[in-house]
């Protein structure tokens, strides 16, 4: 099970601050954004930045591993 | 003493954070600090308070990357980098960063370059609460 973790603007727009995709061999991040950006349209429109288990990943291809924590997150506003 | 790299709902005082930095070296000549501070006013609207949001454990790992960059880029002595999160009420602090290093040079260009870095690579995001409704801030370049 992939644990997929959202905040802010991106967990608003979604409605949840979490939720779960399905494990499967072979698995990219691209797959489990993809799948995810066709049921929330709205929330991924503004998705800039992704990390798997709290470090940034750029490259969309990453395969993960079973138990991974994935965000997808909008621009930073800290500061 | 308290860590140098911290997130956390409470104020902090910016006095104490100099004094711990000063106390990690007596070869400091510069420290340049930047408070970040609640306005209540943006985009025209009246803002009441600001409510953060932020991924806690990769923020706070994030920020520590950031003083260690610091560090390393500027020959920094020191580093300290406190950020709130919850809610800050308008007028009230929200960020606060220092670098000390042997001459003010090092000290200034390492502060600016914090706070700017802090805005791209920390996952942390401010809603403005207003009369008119809430909404999430849109990043300034």
């Amino acid at each position: 099970m992939i644990r997929v973790l959202f905040f802010g603007p991106v967990a608003e727009r979604i409605g949840s601050n979490t939720l779960q995709a399905e494990y499967r061999p072979g698995l990219r991040l691209q797959d489990v954004r993809d799948e995810l950006a066709a049921q929330y349209p709205q929330a991924f429109e503004i998705v800039c930045f992704a990390a798997v288990n709290g470090e940034h990943v750029r490259d969309m291809s990453l395969p993960l591993a079973d138990n991974s924590e994935v965000a997808f997150m909008a621009r930073f506003s800290g500061g | 003493m308290k860590p140098a790299v911290r997130i956390q709902q409470e104020d902090f005082s910016q006095d104490e954070e100099i004094k711990a930095l000063q106390t990690s070296s007596k070869r400091m000549g510069g420290i340049a600090t930047f408070l970040g501070c609640a306005r209540d006013f943006s985009e025209g609207r009246e803002v009441s308070e600001i409510s953060f949001d932020a991924y806690g454990s990769m923020a706070l790992s994030e920020l520590k990357k950031l003083r260690d960059d610091a560090i390393e880029k500027y020959g920094l002595l020191d580093a300290r980098i406190v950020h709130r999160i919850g809610t800050v009420k308008g007028g009230e602090n929200i960020v606060f960063i220092a670098a000390g290093a042997e001459h003010r040079v090092a000290a200034l260009e390492a502060c600016r370059w914090m706070i700017d870095e802090l805005k791209q690579r920390v996952p942390i995001w401010k809603k403005e609460v207003t009369p008119q409704g809430d909404s999430w801030v849109t990043p300034h370049p």
